[in-house]
């Protein structure tokens, strides 16, 4: 919080009354979750677990369903991350640098997307799918999930470049370094950290992604989140699926922390909406 | 996610149009073009140019006029409204007091409320729905406690409209405070000190120098949250009723289970025409924070 107007308050019970509210709220039920996965036994109405343990997690993890999800989503995480790289940061590069015809409307095209609501969108995409037999294939999930990648791998890597001090660049020019110098010396260096967030949250979106991959893909190609709609639907035994939401969250949260401390506020905030 | 923020492209540094960034931006563009606006072209054409019994194709609309006299699409479709009615309404009643908050406080407590409201953000929503189950379903961590203090077990919102409602304002807590949170920046002090030196109380504070300073943000929040809640799909699927259903699950039902792929695209096109108005003032608004 920037400005502020001072209101003398000796305790500031409205900022305790939201903390309090919020943590029951937010915080809770996710620490029931992550309670869930380490609990051997807990029967109904104890409010501790009867027997605290690990034994779900090897049973979890001694799933083939759960390994070949896992599999599954890391390698279309991969892909999807890589190719909307390949893409993207071209791409963004000429937004930033370049003039050219029809520069403006191209770089907001990419909102088109957000025009309409998600869901309606995947289902008409879908029916060019269905036409082009891409329904239940690894590359229809990977183009449905690189499409949603599009809009913020270009748009924060453009704040990037746009932000890296070009009179360096031009010194650099000056004593005789190659454009091609230029760049991966003082363009990227610069640009590097907003570019490696933008690709982390990429990778992190495809991984969590669950609707394109449910619609598209499923159950052919099964992700982690779809493999969780099914144990949500299906499995009786609670742990299994608390097991896979701490696999599915944990390291994720991790790699968002980072990206969040590697950002500079202003460049994630233009991709995200703040 | 979205794009909703300040910047802008400023203009390009080198001289002269130089037809080589074309070539750059093409594979994306084309991406857009392909996946984007023609499957949104396309369903429009599929869905009014219809395969005739004699094996040709005719202009016709009865695949709209079947959704309109078909009473179990159309509870659907009145479900759907109704939880987006009311997740609209909640989010504001909810995101604006800590807005506010956020807006005039500077405690360490408004950190840690800050940090609270935006984490929604970074939890898949397939995640919250399991915790929206373990605490609010049947035999529940809610029910345990009541039973432990001697009272009776709730009527649990899961597989009712309320808990798509509860799970949706959950998850969109953290963009609607950051979209208000940006509007109220935009309120400057001296315009309350001024108000507050010639004795406004803070209902009239709120009323005459706030809300119209920040209705524009409101308002985008509004369209974001409308975009993401009318088609949601993951929450109401696995937290709502069997039937009605919402939008979202109905068109994945009836295009992978029932493979009626005419009559999913349908119900595609109209969640696009309930949803235009508020997509294009979200996009517009998005556009006009990125242009000079």
């Amino acid at each position: 919080m920037s400005a502020t107007v001072k209101i003398a308050k000796p305790i500031d019970w409205t900022g305790i009354v939201f903390a309090v509210v919020l943590t029951v709220v937010i915080v809770v039920p996710l620490l029931v979750v992550g309670t869930w996965a380490f609990t051997n036994v807990w029967r109904f109405p104890s409010v501790i677990p009867q027997e605290f343990g690990l034994k779900f997690w090897y049973q979890t993890l001694a799933r083939a369903d759960v390994w070949s999800s896992i599999t599954m989503s890391l390698t279309l995480a991969t892909t999807v991350t890589l190719l909307s790289a390949i893409i993207c940061l071209p791409a963004a590069y000429a937004f930033a640098r370049l003039d050219f015809p029809g520069r403006d409307i191209l770089f907001f095209s990419f909102l088109a997307g957000h025009a309409f609501p998600k869901f309606g969108l995947l289902v008409a995409i879908a029916g060019i799918f269905l036409q082009l037999n891409l329904i239940g294939t690894f590359w229809g999930v990977v183009l449905i999930q690189l499409v949603g990648t599009l809009l913020f791998m270009i748009w924060i890597p453009v704040a990037a470049f746009q932000a890296v001090d070009r009179r360096m660049e031009e010194a650099a020019r000056d004593v005789g370094a190659s454009p091609f110098r230029v760049f991966w010396s003082i363009t990227l260096p610069q640009a590097g950290p907003t570019i490696a967030a933008a690709l982390l949250l990429s990778f992190v979106g495809t991984f969590y992604e669950t609707e394109g991959a449910w619609l598209i893909g499923a159950p052919q190609v099964r992700t982690l989140p779809v493999l969780m709609i099914s144990f949500i639907n299906n499995q009786p035994v609670i742990q299994y699926g608390a097991v896979l939401s701490v696999l599915l969250w944990v390291p994720s949260f991790i790699a968002l922390l980072f990206a969040r401390r590697v950002v500079n506020s202003g460049s994630f905030a233009k991709g995200f909406g703040a | 996610m979205t794009t909703q923020a300040a910047g802008a492209l400023a203009p390009a540094p080198t001289q002269g149009k130089r037809p080589i960034g074309l070539l750059l931006v093409a594979v994306p563009v084309l991406l857009v073009l392909w996946l984007i606006i023609w499957p949104i072209i396309a369903a429009m054409i599929q869905t009014i140019w219809l395969p005739t019994p004699d094996g040709g194709r005719a202009l016709s609309l009865s695949s709209y006029q079947f959704f309109a006299s078909d009473p179990y699409s159309r509870s659907n479709l009145a479900v759907t409204l109704w939880t987006t009615g009311v997740c609209a309404a909640l989010l504001l009643v909810v995101c604006l007091p800590i807005a506010l908050y956020l807006r005039f406080s500077d405690s360490r407590i408004a950190a840690y409320v800050q940090g609270l409201a935006i984490f929604p953000m970074f939890v898949p929503s397939i995640i919250l729905s399991f915790a929206f189950i373990r605490v609010l379903g049947p035999n529940g961590t809610v029910d345990l406690v009541l039973n432990s203090v001697g009272l009776p077990k709730i009527k649990s919102p899961y597989l009712t409209p309320w808990g798509p409602v509860i799970g949706l304002v959950w998850d969109n807590i953290p963009l609607t405070v950051l979209i208000l949170l940006s509007g109220l920046g935009n309120v400057s002090n001296q315009a309350i000190e001024a108000a507050r030196d010639v004795g406004a109380g803070r209902f009239a504070l709120l009323w005459h120098i706030i809300l119209p300073r920040i209705s524009n943000s409101i308002l985008v929040a509004i369209s974001f949250a409308v975009l993401g809640i009318f088609s949601a799909f993951t929450l109401p699927y696995v937290l709502g009723p069997a039937a009605p259903e919402m939008m979202g699950p109905f068109m994945q039902r009836t295009f992978r289970d029932l493979f009626d792929p005419t009559n999913a695209l349908t119900q595609a096109v109209i969640t696009f025409g309930f949803c235009i108005l508020f997509g294009l003032f979200y996009v517009r608004s998005v556009a006009k924070n990125r242009t000079p």
